[in-house]
C-alpha cells in the first residue's frame, strides 16, 4: 500500500435539506487503498461521495485530491465514478456495449476529435477485462444487472484511472455475480494498482477482500481492516450498540447479528 | 399539376426543383440528425415553441424591412435561451417554459401583423413552407446553415451523445456540458429556420421528431441509429417533393404523411419481428 494519500477530507460538513448529513468527517485514503463505505441506509454515504467528487457543495472543510485542493482540481481523467443508479438508464437508448464503453475515453483534452485505433484498444481491453467482450455488439438495454454494471466498470477503465469510485455496484445483483464482482475489483486493485472505494451492504466481502473500512452514520470514521482487528467498535458507532460481527477470516466468512 | 406527359428526368432539369431537392435533403439530414439528439434529450417539443416564436421574427422582420429569416434565427435563439433560463432557474419545467415561449411569441406575430394591416408577402408561405418556389438565395442561406450544424454534429456528437445518456457523469468526466448545450440549443435554433422555408413553421417539429421516433423502434446501436434516422428524414423529404410536384399537392403536408407512413411501418415491423 502507497503512503501517498490521494483523497483527503479535513472537517467536511454536509447538509441536504437543511439538516446536516456527514459532520465534521476527516480521513485520508492512500494510493492502492481497497476501501469499503459502510453504513445503514440514510447514514450519508452517497453524500459523503457527491461532496467529496465536488458534485455537491459542502459547508464546510477542505477536500483535498492527488493533493489538490477540490476547488483547484482539474484532472478529472484520474478519477472514475460509478454512480448507484447508473444502471437505471433508459433501456430503450440506441447504444451498443462498445458504444458505452467507448465514451469513457472522452475528455476535454480530447474535445471534437475522433476516436483513433489506441482508444477502440483500450475500449476492447477494458471489455476483455471485464469479461463482458462477447456482450460488445449487444444493445445496452439488453444486459442483465450484473453486465451492465461491469459495462460501466469497463468504460470507467478506457480512462486509465488511478482512482474508481463505485457506489453500490452489487445492489441487487445475484450472490454469485456479486461474487465475480468483487474478484474483478480485488483484481484490479492488486494487478493493476487501482486504488479503489466501493460503498457496499456486504460486510463479509468488504472484511474479505478490503484494506480500509470507512463506516458513515452521520460520523465518518475510519479504520485499517488488518488480522485480529475486532471490527465492532467502529462498526457499532455507524449501526448501533446492539450490533454484532463476527468475521472468520481464514475462511472469509462474516456474521451479523443483533441483540 | 406538372403535364403528366413530363418525366422524372424532366423533372430534375427544372432549376426550382434542383433547388428544392438540394434545399430539402439538406434540411431533412440536418433536422434528423439533431431531432435524434432531441427525442433521447426528451426536448423535441422545444422545437415546437421555438418553431411558432419564430412566426413572431418573421413578422417583426417584415415590419422593419429585414430579412425575415434573419429576424426569425435571432428571436428562435433567444427563445431557445430563453426556455433553457426558465429551466434553469426553476421558473418552469421544459413543456411549461416551452409553452409560455410558444404563446409569446405567435402573439408577438399576430400584434405586428394587425399594426401592419397585413402583409404583402404571403405569410402563409412561412407558416406551412414554400420548397418548390426557393430562390438561389434561399437556397445559399439553408446551405451555409445546414453545413453549420453538420460541422457541428460531426465534431461534437460523441460529446452530445455522452451528455444527452448522463450529464452529470460527463460533468464530473471533466467534458464541458454548459458551453455544448449552450452552442447545441444555438443548434437547434439554427436547424429550425432552416426547416423553415421547408416545411414551414407548423409542420417543422415533424422533420425533427418522426424519423427519430421511428428509428428508436428498431432498437439500433447508435451509429445505425443516426444513418436510419437521416435516411428516413431525406426519403421522406424527397418523396414529399416528388409527389407533391407532380400531384400538385402541399409538399409539406406529403413530407409528414410518408415519414408517419414510414413510422407506422417500421413499428410494425419492430412488433412483429
Amino acid at each position: 500500500m502507497g503512503q501517498e494519500p490521494v483523497i483527503e477530507v479535513e472537517g467536511l460538513m454536509v447538509e441536504r435539506s437543511g439538516s446536516l448529513v456527514i459532520e465534521n468527517a476527516t480521513f485520508q485514503v492512500m494510493r492502492g487503498d481497497y476501501v469499503g463505505i459502510v453504513g445503514p441506509n440514510g447514514g450519508g454515504k452517497t453524500t459523503l461521495l457527491l461532496a467529496m467528487l465536488g458534485m455537491i457543495p459542502r459547508q464546510g472543510g477542505v477536500v483535498r485530491i492527488f493533493g489538490k485542493d477540490l476547488r483547484n482540481f482539474s484532472e478529472w481523467e484520474k478519477i472514475a465514478f460509478v454512480p448507484q443508479d447508473a444502471i437505471n438508464f433508459d433501456s430503450s437508448f440506441p447504444l451498443s456495449v462498445r458504444e458505452l464503453v467507448s465514451l469513457g475515453r472522452l475528455s476535454r483534452r480530447t474535445l471534437g476529435r475522433r476516436l483513433g485505433r489506441q482508444d477502440w484498444n483500450e475500449v476492447d481491453a477494458a471489455l476483455e477485462f471485464m469479461g463482458i467482450s462477447d456482450l460488445s455488439g449487444k444493445r445496452i438495454g439488453e444486459l442483465s444487472g450484473g453486465q451492465k454494471q461491469r459495462m460501466f466498470v469497463a468504460m470507467a477503465l478506457t480512462r486509465n484511472p488511478e482512482v474508481i469510485i463505485l457506489d453500490e455496484p452489487v445492489a441487487g445483483i445475484d450472490a454469485e455475480t456479486q461474487e465475480k464482482f468483487y474478484q474483478k475489483m480485488s483484481d484490479l486493485n492488486q494487478k493493476k494498482g487501482i486504488t479503489i472505494l466501493m460503498v457496499s451492504h456486504d460486510l463479509t466481502a468488504v472484511f474479505c477482500r478490503m484494506s480500509k473500512l470507512i463506516c458513515v452514520n452521520r460520523d465518518v470514521n475510519i479504520a485499517d481492516i488488518k488480522p485480529g482487528i475486532d471490527p465492532n467498535e467502529i462498526l457499532r458507532k455507524a449501526y448501533g450498540e446492539h450490533f454484532h460481527f463476527v468475521f472468520h477470516r481464514h475462511e472469509c466468512r462474516g456474521e451479523f447479528s443483533r441483540d | 399539376m406538372i403535364d403528366p406527359s413530363v418525366s422524372l428526368m424532366d423533372l430534375f432539369s427544372y432549376q426550382f426543383f434542383q433547388f428544392a431537392i438540394v434545399g430539402g435533403v439538406l434540411a431533412a439530414f440536418a433536422c434528423a440528425w439533431i431531432g435524434l439528439f432531441l427525442v433521447l434529450r426528451k426536448e423535441a417539443m422545444v422545437v415546437d415553441g421555438v418553431s411558432h416564436t419564430a412566426f413572431g421574427g418573421i413578422a417583426l422582420g417584415l415590419f422593419f424591412g429585414v430579412d425575415p429569416i434573419l429576424s426569425a434565427l435571432v428571436v428562435s435563439i433567444l427563445a431557445v435561451m430563453g426556455i433553457s433560463y426558465m429551466r434553469k432557474r426553476g421558473l418552469a419545467q421544459s413543456d411549461s417554459a416551452t409553452a409560455v415561449m410558444l404563446a409569446l411569441g405567435f402573439s408577438t406575430g399576430l400584434i405586428v401583423i394587425s399594426l401592419a394591416g397585413g402583409f404583402s408577402v404571403d405569410i402563409f408561405s412561412y407558416l406551412f413552407g414554400s420548397i418548390l418556389s426557393i430562390s438561389r438565395s434561399d437556397l445559399t442561406l439553408i446551405s451555409v446553415l445546414s453545413l453549420a450544424v453538420l460541422i457541428f454534429l460531426s465534431a461534437f456528437y460523441k460529446e452530445l451523445l455522452a451528455i444527452t445518456f448522463d450529464e452529470e457523469s460527463s460533468r464530473m468526466m471533466g467534458l464541458p456540458v454548459r458551453p455544448l448545450s449552450a452552442v447545441f440549443n444555438l443548434i437547434v435554433a439554427v436547424t429550425i429556420i432552416l426547416s423553415i422555408k421547408i416545411i414551414g413553421i407548423i409542420l417543422v417539429i415533424a422533420l425533427i421528431a418522426i424519423p427519430a421516433l421511428a428509428t428508436l423502434q428498431l432498437r439500433l446501436s447508435f451509429k445505425r441509429s443516426v444513418i436510419m434516422t437521416i435516411l428516413i428524414g431525406i426519403v421522406s423529404t424527397v418523396v414529399g417533393i416528388l409527389v407533391s410536384a407532380f400531384y400538385n399537392v402541399a409538399t409539406s403536408g406529403v413530407i409528414v404523411f410518408t415519414m408517419v407512413g414510414i413510422y407506422l411501418i417500421v413499428a410494425a415491423y419492430a412488433k412483429l419481428g
